[in-house]
């Protein structure tokens, strides 16, 4: 007999007498053996990906033996199973290469979380009211179904709307398959900081709709516009690795990073030389660099190609940006502009980067334009040291569905909104962990027009601002129990699809998304089940990564089952040869002429530009909900669990505004309160949020926390892609009263008095 | 020789992202205090990323700093403590005993870094929370004082594992949390003892500093300054 069968036997018979009164003895009796073949004590490393942001960031999760109070079969029991205790980053994997940022550690508080929706859910109280009463699997399934079923014998199969948060590759393709043979319009992705500007100016520049990878770790001289991208923005984990390489990677060669922003970041906070931009002027002092450039003969007009031609008198130098011009639209002294200028044209490979507020402002699409312009003149398109763009791996056999949005999520949430108030609400909503309530301008009211809905369902894992107006809830698997598949926008220079089997089995009664989608398309049967006739979502990821197994070079294509255990065993599939894809042909535009920024507001009555940034630990506030979130210092303020606003010295001079006050901001639309902090690093005629807090549902970390600067943002969007404009909205503030600033104060300082808040 | 770990902070990669702060809790079971007690000053980070102002806007400039235990040779909390559970370890860690510890908090006065941390009340899990606890460290109690140990579970582990297999450890072949998800690798850590080690070497460098070393604390922690770019401000502008 084998020790463990021995084991096995002796708790089947000792323990049943010792448990006779502790309720069903037989769910107890399961905790004395092990789910796997974990050793108690030794750790095993597991790959996973990483959801907390759109990077896509390959994981490897730490599982050891522990004991779980679950729910199996209905019944309660306290078994041993392997739990996920630690996240690092995949050292193989190309985007994360063995390194992870703050909320990707965080990530373990997800599956863990005292909130997170342990079984399907029927409301049963009046819509809002949170009130919701357990419900079965099949019951749950069953109520779907019957409520889609009816909308297709109503004949009104495209009045179903889908909202989510970002998903790619085969997941997101199952959910386009699932809607489009139902007969339903794409899912819409809702989020706040869209990139949606940037790619389709990559798309109209280098004929590529997506994000770019930087190649920081071979750039000698990198200028940013507002990119966060040591932060929060694109790929940030790949971005700080490459960004190492950058300053001291190399013997005798050390980067030199400019960045043009109207108050310092956590980014802006590397930079050696940081310079102070006016809003939205951002793309005149990109192509300032390059008139300079071409005047100086530093390089020729003509290098910049088709993106150059995208802009308004290129080819003759571009006149109108000489620099005391550009020093009259930027602030930026012409001196500045032009020895800027030389030394990026002096230091190859030198690159530019733009994201965040600059593209958040009207003109957003010509200021992307403008530093695609600049790019191409400096000639690093698809060169080392310079921006490429990432092969992204060929669509599945499953469906092929765009991989990107091309249009902004704020317009395509406002036509839903639109129909709404027309009376003309779509019938059936189903939601996947977007919460645009949150993520809104309140003036929208995109509440008011999902109430109108008259049926939702949600099949996220938490009560948040949208989902409470959910029907029927029907929870998802945590990432870190669920089978997950990734394609990279960025990051990376190769192709990279990743794939992870569960890391540990689930805790409650959940199910993962996508297999609740194939069983409602089965059920639902005809046109759909056809469409998806998988029985689970692995069998699906298989089909599809078995697709990648091809002859490379001079290795033949592996056996089919061996190469699906190695695409487990290795976190994905990708390629370490530079497969690198530069510029395809763009496609035609207009050439964009010099345009300045709009704001709402006039200065006369609102005098501060407002600029909400999303939050280092809770980005657009979907992370919140996360106490180690909630209690690392944000690094430039050191504020934990709370909302600021930054505000100049000077500013607040004028205005009889000290630390800790409490401040009211107020725009056209509306006003928040929260208490000041009065910063250095911000322009005096700026006032600046994190975005992150002010949720009214959303767990009881983050419920009733702070304030939700997006509120009172103006609804106005960018023309050419309607992505919402965030940074062109002006606010006027005034003191309201005492305030209350929970600060870390990072410092090698005294120790606080005792009740003395700082 | 005996191990000596230490550790060299590179702050021209550092980014103040705070990867390493979140890292290290997860890693440590350091506890959330929450919002009224985090007011109070009683916020537990083993590891902290400080944050400098220097100017006025628009020459405003903010530089970071993440400070841990520097795991000092001369250490000022050693000799305070009247329970030596503060105390120095053959490899040149300071130590901290929790069950030896009575809370007298004369260590966390005497430590010129700040960074000790006293456990206020019991750390609190909403459930299951506890389930992401790692098991191989202990959680600390109330009255008790924690601070960094450069991840000593992880020393222990891979010095456990080196004796098995009977060989030597590798340099790097294992990390304290912060150094493992540091994302510009701006930590290295290692063995001070070994000549040959990386972090040995980069303690040689010309760019190393320590951290109020003055004090005469002999801090196994080592930094590297930012550096900065010269070649513009040579021209006009």
């Amino acid at each position: 007999m084998e020790r463990r069968d021995f084991l096995k036997a002796a708790a089947l018979t000792g323990a049943t007498a010792a448990l006779d009164n502790c309720g069903n003895p037989e769910h107890q009796l399961i905790r004395f053996i092990p789910e796997e073949d974990l050793v108690p004590g030794v750790a095993e490393y597991k790959p996973s990906i990483c959801t907390m942001c759109p990077a896509g960031c390959g994981l490897m999760v730490r599982v050891m033996e522990g004991d779980a109070e679950v729910i199996r079969h209905g019944e309660p029991g306290l078994i041993k199973m392997g739990l996920a205790k630690k996240l690092e980053g995949n050292p193989n994997h190309p985007i994360s290469q063995g390194k992870l940022c703050g909320r990707g550690q965080a990530g373990l508080q997800v599956t863990y979380h005292p909130d997170r929706l342990r079984h399907p859910l029927k409301r049963s109280g009046p819509r809002g009211s949170g009130q919701y009463q357990e419900v079965s699997w099949d019951e749950a399934i069953k109520e779907l179904v019957s409520r889609l079923s009816a909308l297709r014998s109503a004949n009104q199969p495209g009045s179903l709307a889908f909202l989510t948060q970002t998903v790619r590759g085969q997941r997101r393709e199952l959910m386009e398959k699932f809607l489009k043979s139902f007969g339903a319009p794409p899912a819409v992705t809702t989020e706040l900081f869209d990139d949606a500007v940037l790619r389709r100016a990559n798309e109209v520049s280098f004929g590529r709709p997506q994000l770019p990878t930087f190649d920081l770790a071979r750039a000698n001289y990198v200028i940013a516009f507002g990119a966060d991208f040591l932060g929060t923005w694109n790929s940030p984990v790949a971005q700080s690795v490459a960004y190492g390489e950058m300053r001291q990677g190399r013997a005798g060669v050390r980067g030199k990073f400019v960045m043009v922003e109207a108050r310092v970041s956590q980014t802006g906070a590397s930079a050696d030389e940081w310079i102070p931009g006016r809003p939205g002027t951002e793309g005149i002092l990109a192509l300032g660099l390059a008139h300079v450039m071409i005047e100086q003969k530093l390089r020729r007009a003509g290098d910049a190609g088709h993106a150059g031609s995208l802009i308004e008198g290129w080819s003759k130098g571009l006149p109108d940006y000489a620099p005391p011009a550009v020093e009259a639209s930027t602030g930026v002294p012409a001196a500045k502009i032009i020895r800027l200028a030389r030394e990026m044209a002096a230091h190859p490979p030198s690159l530019a980067m733009v994201g965040g507020a600059p593209l958040a402002h009207s003109n957003g699409m010509f200021t992307a334009l403008a530093v695609n312009g600049l790019n191409a003149l400096l000639g690093n398109v698809g060169n080392p040291g310079g921006i490429f763009f990432q092969p992204q791996p060929p669509s599945g056999k499953a469906a092929s569905g765009p991989p990107t949005s091309p249009k902004g999520s704020f317009s395509r949430v406002g036509e839903l909104i639109q129909q709404a108030q027309n009376g003309n609400a779509p019938k059936g909503l189903l939601l996947y962990g977007a919460n645009p309530v949150f993520t809104s301008p309140s003036s929208l009211g995109v509440r008011e027009a999902l109430e109108k809905i008259p049926y939702i369902a949600s099949l996220g894992s938490f009560i948040d601002e949208t989902s409470i107006l959910a029907d029927l809830i029907l929870p998802d698997h945590s990432p870190l129990e669920s089978w997950l598949d990734d394609a990279p926008e960025s990051g990376a220079i190769g192709p990279v699809a990743s794939l992870s089997a569960p890391a540990m089995r689930p805790l409650h009664n959940t199910r993962a998304m996508p297999d609740v989608l194939l069983e409602v398309a089965h059920q639902l049967g005809g046109e759909v089940a056809a469409a998806l006739p998988w029985k689970s979502y692995d069998e699906l990821l298989r089909v599809t990564f078995e697709s990648y197994n091809k002859p490379q070079g001079k290795n033949q294509a592996a056996k089919p089952g061996d190469f699906w255990k190695t695409v487990q065993e290795r976190g994905g599939v990708w390629s370490s040869s530079e497969t690198a894809s530069g510029a395809l042909a763009g496609a035609s535009h207009a050439p964009a002429a010099m345009l300045g920024p709009e704001f709402d507001g006039a200065e006369k009555d609102f005098p501060f530009h407002f600029l909400p940034y999303a939050s280092q630990m809770l980005l657009d506030g979907s992370l919140a909900h996360l106490p180690w979130m909630q209690e690392t210092p944000d690094p430039i303020s050191t504020a934990m669990w709370s909302t600021w606003v930054e505000i100049n010295p000077k500013a607040a001079d004028g205005l009889g505004i000290v630390q800790g006050d409490l401040v009211e901001i107020a725009s056209r639309h509306g006003k928040v309160q929260a208490s000041a902090l009065i910063s250095p690093g911000i322009a005096p005629d700026f006032i600046a949020m994190p975005v992150g807090q002010g949720h009214e549902y959303f767990t009881r970390y983050a419920s009733g926390r702070g304030a939700n600067p997006v509120a009172i943002l103006a609804p106005v969007a960018v023309p050419e892609t309607g992505s919402l404009a965030w940074a062109a909205t002006r606010v006027k503030i005034s003191k309201v009263g005492k305030g209350k600033l929970v600060l870390f104060a990072g410092g090698i300082r005294e120790h606080p008095q005792e009740g003395e808040l700082r | 020789m005996a191990r000596k770990w230490g550790m060299v902070v590179d702050l021209d990669r550092c980014t103040g992202c705070e990867a390493c702060v979140v890292a290290c809790r997860a890693e440590n079971n350091v506890p959330t205090v929450g919002e009224d007690q985090a007011g109070r000053g009683r916020a537990m980070h083993w590891i902290r990323v400080e944050r400098y102002w220097e100017g006025e806007f628009p020459e405003a400039r903010l530089k970071f700093r993440p400070v841990l235990c520097q795991q000092c040779d001369a250490a000022p909390c050693e000799p305070t403590c009247p329970t030596y559970a503060s105390h120095h370890t053959s490899e040149g860690l300071n130590a901290q005993i929790y069950n030896r510890c009575i809370g007298t908090r004369y260590c966390a006065n005497a430590c010129p870094y700040s960074v000790r941390f006293f456990n206020f009340y019991n750390p609190v899990w909403d459930k299951p929370f506890h389930l992401q606890l790692n098991p191989d460290v202990s959680v600390r109690e109330v009255g008790v004082m924690e601070k960094c140990t450069f991840c000593v579970q992880r020393i222990q582990a891979a010095e456990i594992q080196a004796e098995a297999e009977q060989r030597d450890l590798k340099d790097g072949e294992f990390n304290p949390a912060c150094v493992q998800t540091c994302p510009p690798k701006a930590m290295v850590f290692g063995d001070l003892n070994d000549p040959g080690s990386e972090v040995a070497r980069l303690t040689r460098s010309n760019r190393a500093t320590q951290l109020l070393g003055e004090l005469g604390t002999r801090p196994s922690v080592t930094y590297f300054e930012a550096e900065s770019w010269e070649e513009g401000e040579k021209d006009q502008g």
